[in-house]
């Protein structure tokens, strides 16, 4: 047996990125390592995990951005190689640096590679300079009390309206906001810079060109130390709501071989430009007229990554492991095929008749479908309770099936078999969109859902009767004096809450 | 026991009758008004939480949870929230006036004054919640009767951010 580089992985993160890589380690025969605050003493993540570190302290600061911390969890443990999931510390290239400075493996791309494209000026020269096509764009910078407004509307004029103000430190949609017309910019400007600071501790702006009617398309890359690098096709993410993904998807609906060799090929220049190593995202908007701009490179594993794994076959956190550990890819662009269509929801606890509003509460009931073309990644299990604490994403059910519109049908049907009671969650809203002739008939576009009137996806009146009969019924029966816990019988690992498939899983060795 | 549905201020009463182990749908009412109903016979399932419904002769089944005064019942597909309230107890607080907190966070902005006359829509205050920025706005035209919070604090859920009167 080879003599491998790690034999233990630690997952510097919590949710259900940590319990799908924590329980990819240990499918790979590594020992997988949590870390977790006091919040998430008694989180799944924990529990999959064969050893689990606390990291002490109340704020996030202290907690899963400590950097010194974790690696001395690593040290301590005696773990050999991090991975960083998503968010947190993943896009952090003093982490990076920090993590091979202290001997460990660091499972994810150089860190000249994050500085470069964490940072949305070098980014967009270093695409320039590779003739990767970019969006008009510039960042303003303000020092504290300066005059901004001045510069501001000047910077805007240059660009042109309708412009996205966004954090330049930022992601997941905070701190971004829309601006149609110039009487709109200071209080834009000002919302925008506040999340900024408050989210990222930096409350730089990049102004940029807004397309109206495009598609969010991005591209997965993989490269490995070798100078190897394949792109394993497109996901459509237009389907979002205040540039928060809703509904992913892959293939794309509206891209033909051509366009997908096109922006395969963009993507492998992009993640070359900077030497990438291990699994990355290059996104790019798609306008209607079918030209496509570089928007930004996410150099880490992407939230809605199982849509592509379920395409392809591969399973890119085990090609993360591989890469870090040194092995070539092993793949050639022409092994990619497309196998099918996949569809990601992802379910929040929110609720979408209050302008989604984050919810809380006690997952009283959460089970999870099961079956053929159904994955379910959770970072929550039944008894848990969402706080305010971490993001309201709860899990992400994931669909494969042989079209789109079988994709679209089991998806429907997935969500309308999660049981998820005691948080009011936007399951009903996705089932209503996967219903939608909009959605259906593959036409929409980045900014649909903040256009169109949200009652649009309302359920319709239930029969009050029926209900209210159940209530009354359920309380005689005294229903709610017994245990919830009863299960279902269904083929699902206690601890992942996956559906047990031996086919896929049995092909898969490490390294 | 009076019942409303999600959060509508609707009451609704349901009188059950006993037969064979099964529970059928006897009389209800709609504020107070007697209402037709469909024939609808609840059984217990062999498992916990789950209720045999048939509704008008077909067969569904129900998955229901228990959290405070709420039944969580997921049903054909959907999940519904169901609320017991006890016989006397008054009509919905929320409506006549106060706005509250939707959710723990730091009041970033407050607009008005007290005293200040509102029209419907209007933004009120803006609070930070889970790192994003919420406007409170003005369900109703109408007076500030009383402002209870200023620029900074901390707010719980459900706490009332301002009072607005006709």
């Amino acid at each position: 047996m080879n003599e491998l580089p790690f034999n233990a992985v630690l997952v510097a993160n919590r949710g259900e990125i940590a319990v799908r890589v924590l329980t990819a380690a240990r499918e790979a025969g590594l020992k997988g390592v949590a870390v977790f605050s006091d919040a998430d003493a008694k989180a799944l993540h924990v529990e999959v995990a064969d050893e689990a570190i606390h990291l002490p302290g109340e704020t996030l600061t202290e907690t899963y951005l400590n950097s010194d911390a974790i690696i001395e969890a690593a040290k301590s443990s005696g773990t050999q190689a991090i991975h960083p999931g998503y968010g947190f510390l993943s896009e952090r290239a003093e982490f990076a640096s920090a993590v091979k400075q202290a001997g460990l493996v660091w499972i994810g791309p150089p860190p000249e590679a994050i500085s470069t494209m964490g940072d949305k000026i070098s980014a967009r020269s270093k695409m320039m300079e590779s003739g990767v096509p970019v969006i008009p764009g510039e960042e303003l910078s303000v020092p504290d009390g300066a005059d901004h407004l001045g510069q501001l509307a000047a910077c805007a004029a240059r660009v042109g309206y309708p412009l996205l103000l966004k954090a330049s430190a930022g992601g997941g949609g905070k701190g971004m906001r829309a601006v149609s017309e110039p009487k709109m910019l200071r209080t834009e400007y000002e919302a925008a810079s506040r999340e900024a600071s408050a989210a990222f501790g930096d409350g730089t702006i990049y102004v940029e060109r807004l397309l109206v009617g495009a598609r969010h398309i991005e591209v997965q890359v993989l490269a490995d130390s070798h100078g190897n690098c394949i792109h394993l096709n497109e996901r459509d993410c237009s389907l979002q709501r205040r540039h928060q993904k809703v509904i992913e998807e892959a293939p794309s609906p509206v891209i033909n071989v051509e366009l997908r060799d096109a922006m395969g090929a963009a993507a492998v220049r992009a993640a070359k430009a900077v030497d990438y190593e291990g699994a990355g995202t290059v996104e790019f908007l798609l306008s209607d007229r079918g030209e496509f701009f570089f928007l930004e490179m996410n150099t880490r594993l992407q939230v809605e990554h199982p849509v592509t794994e379920m395409i392809t076959g591969i399973d890119l956190v085990l090609k993360q492991f591989e890469v870090a550990a040194g092995m070539p890819l092993g793949l050639n662009q022409s092994d990619i095929g497309i196998t099918g269509h996949s569809m990601e929801a992802r379910i929040y606890a929110e609720d979408p008749n209050k302008g989604f509003l984050p919810a809380i509460g006690e997952l009283a009931m959460w089970r999870a479908p099961a079956g053929p073309g159904i994955r379910v990644d959770t970072g929550v299990r039944e008894g848990d309770s969402v706080t305010v604490d971490f993001d309201p994403m709860l899990a992400k059910l994931v669909v494969h099936a042989p079209t789109r519109t079988a994709a679209a049908r089991r998806l429907y049907n997935a969500l309308s078999d999660l049981r998820a009671l005691g948080v009011i969650t936007n399951i009903g809203f996705l089932r209503q969109m996967t219903m939608h002739p909009d959605f259906l008939s593959g036409s929409i576009t980045t900014d649909y859902l903040d256009s169109i009137d949200i009652s649009e996806f309302a359920e319709s009146e239930p029969d009050s009767a029926s209900l209210v009969a159940i209530a009354a019924a359920a309380s005689r029966f005294g229903l709610d004096r017994t245990g919830s816990l009863g299960g279902d019988g269904a083929m699902v690992d206690e601890h992942t809450g996956h559906a047990g498939d031996p086919f896929r899983t049995l092909s898969r060795s490490f390294p | 026991m009076e019942w409303s549905i999600a959060e509508s201020g609707t009451r609704f009463t349901a009188k059950l009758s006993d037969s064979e182990g099964a529970l059928n749908l006897a009389d209800f009412t709609v504020d107070g008004q007697q209402k037709a109903h469909g024939e609808i016979s609840i059984a217990r399932d062999s498992q916990a939480n789950r209720l045999l419904v048939e509704i008008d002769g077909s067969a569904h089944i129900a998955h229901v949870a228990k959290v405070g005064d709420d039944w969580w019942i997921h049903l054909d597909g959907r999940i519904h929230v169901v609320t017991g309230h006890e016989p006397g107890s008054s009509s919905d607080s929320s409506g006549d006036g106060g706005l509250t907190a939707p959710m723990p966070g730091t009041i970033l902005e407050v607009h008005v004054k007290e005293g200040q006359r509102v029209r419907e829509g209007q933004t009120l205050l803006v609070m930070e919640a889970m790192k994003m920025e919420h406007r409170i706005q003005a369900p109703k035209a109408g007076e500030i009767v009383s402002l209870n919070f200023s620029e900074g604090d901390r707010v719980d859920m459900g706490a009332t951010l301002v009072e607005l009167g006709d």
